[in-house]
């Protein structure tokens, strides 16, 4: 724990150091303040991605079809994500390793290959979905996907190839930072705000009942909201940042903001998809509902609706095939890094190529089967959830790796198997519905 | 102080009195983390293995159960007579 031996005050007399890089200050107050801003960054990435192509339209469709009767989802959601990113805060920073190697290790090579497999094939299907949302918004754009994909997949690739994580860092804050232009949607749209409030606090069943689609939305949103990649990205961002054990305060409450920011953004998608359902738009997709619902907005929404799409799918894309890239890394052992140069880590960065390469060459291939891809990727992910929540607590709960001060208290075990049945019942009900599509009421 | 020299690190050997120094975590020095190289796999009651056997027989099952609907909305299993 280096740092804390340099952060302390040094109290009435000047010490001495090795050289290292960083910036002293003299108030307390500022000291918090910088040592912050140098941990943040994972925490907000990956809820913010996670506000992905599919999330957007999930939202701007749960929006269009049930008004803003289903905002409090979201706010139940906001604990349940922060509580199951915390758990992989703490576990990137006392072992300094990967999710997927801790799962190979502890678990042996049946769950490592089956998570490893998984995973690579649920990120991969969902990269897919992020080129297809591209795709879409460009060609509403009247910008041919043909130019478009491939360059989206070039910039992407660009972005990581600095052999700098501080860079790619900063540049995915940035276009994390981009998606509040939501919140100026949402206002444009001139929602009712005691309807809003009021749909957000008290949980309510949307006018209809209990139907097929709802119940579909319903697990979309919370499929969308938590998703398997998420655990395997920041405890992989987390070791190649090489937070420290004095980070964690800090690290939770990156988290914690991007817990908030990312619900509140995606409370916007759906107040935005709630104006298509005021103005009596029919919803076929978001990139669709925006050039309807320029009429009533303006020029201004319709494009920034497509834009945001296309930022959204971006920042999915590069934190999925990171995910992908880091995990096989680390259980090929393969160096893994974004502080390396492509000659020093070529498995990890040509994963990232591949991964980002392969999706936007399948979108661009003539009657792709699409739907059925999107169908794949949330109905896997779906069944792919509870149980990798389930390692990551068995992980949670083990002193060997996390000794008596990291591991998980009564109280979160408690939390987190609450957590665990729920999600565990809604992917029942999802497998129900894939087998038996006459489960619920279709209206 | 201004501003750009907060945001722009230095090297720093020696602390003034009563000054804090703040390093990014990629300019610290590596620190110990907890070793688990020598590990192995993780230690489980009898019920926990069982209860994972059967969560692997869930997820084969649910995953031989989507590719049977994927393959089946894609057309594969229809009667190619008709």
């Amino acid at each position: 724990m280096s740092n804390e031996v340099l952060s302390i005050s040094t109290a009435g007399a000047e010490a001495t150091l090795p050289p290292v890089r960083g910036r002293v200050v003299r108030k307390r107050w500022l000291y918090s303040v910088l040592t912050f801003l140098t941990v943040f960054g994972p925490g907000l990435i990956v809820m913010e991605a996670d506000n992905d192509a599919g999330a957007v339209s999930t939202y701007v469709q749960a929006g269009a079809q049930y008004g803003t009767r289903l905002l409090w989802i979201l706010l139940l959601l906001l604990p349940v994500t922060y509580f199951i990113q915390e758990m992989v805060v703490r576990l990137g920073i006392a072992t300094g390793k990967g999710h997927a190697a801790m799962n190979y290790q502890r678990f042996g090579r049946w769950w490592g290959l089956f998570s490893l497999v998984d995973l690579q094939l649920v990120n991969f299907l969902t990269l897919v979905t992020e080129f297809a949302a591209i795709s879409l918004a460009l060609s509403h754009m009247n910008i041919s996907p043909k130019v478009g994909v491939p360059l989206a997949a070039l910039a992407l690739v660009v972005m990581v190839l600095s052999g700098s994580y501080r860079r790619w860092e900063r540049v995915t804050v940035f276009l994390c930072v981009l998606d509040l232009a939501w919140v100026a949607i949402a206002f444009k749209v001139h929602p009712a705000f005691s309807e809003i409030v009021h749909s957000t606090i008290v949980p309510g069943i949307p006018q209809g009942g209990i139907t097929a689609s709802l119940m579909f939305l319903v697990i979309a949103i919370v499929g969308t909201t938590i998703a398997p990649w998420q655990l395997f990205f920041q405890q992989s961002c987390i070791a190649d940042k090489r937070l420290r054990f004095s980070d964690v305060k800090w690290a939770r409450l990156d988290t914690l903001l991007g817990a908030v920011f990312t619900i509140v953004v995606a409370g916007c998608m759906m107040i935005a998809g709630n104006a298509a359902k005021v103005h009596g738009i029919a919803f076929f997709d978001p990139a669709q509902m925006a050039n309807e619902l320029h009429i009533f907005s303006g020029e201004a929404v319709r494009s920034a609706i497509l834009l945001l799409m296309i930022n959204a799918a971006v920042l999915g894309t590069t934190a999925i095939s990171l995910s992908s890239a880091w995990a096989y890394g680390e259980v090929r052992g393969w160096p893994h890094s974004l502080e390396m140069p492509i000659r020093k880590a070529p498995g990890f960065y040509l994963t990232y190529l591949v991964c980002v390469g392969l999706a936007a060459a399948i979108v661009l291939i003539p009657g792709a089967p699409l739907q059925l891809i999107i169908l794949g990727v949330q109905v896997l992910a779906g069944i792919m959830l509870p149980s990798a929540i389930i390692f990551l607590q068995l992980l949670l709960n083990d002193k060997e790796v996390l000794g008596e001060k990291y591991v998980n208290k009564p109280w979160n075990n408690r939390v987190n198997w609450t957590i665990i049945v729920v999600l565990f019942i809604l992917s029942l009900i999802l497998a129900a519905q894939v087998a038996a599509p006459n489960l619920f009421p279709r209206s | 102080m201004s501003v750009m020299d907060l945001w722009r690190p230095t090297m720093v050997t020696n602390i003034p009195e009563d000054h804090f120094v703040v390093v990014h975590p990629l300019d610290d020095r590596a620190e110990q983390k907890v070793d688990t190289s020598e590990l192995g796999l993780m230690p489980m009651t009898t019920s926990v293995r069982l209860s994972l056997m059967a969560l692997r027989c869930y997820l084969i099952l649910m995953m031989l159960l989507v590719l049977y609907h994927v393959m089946d909305l894609g057309g594969a299993f229809r009667n190619h007579a008709h």
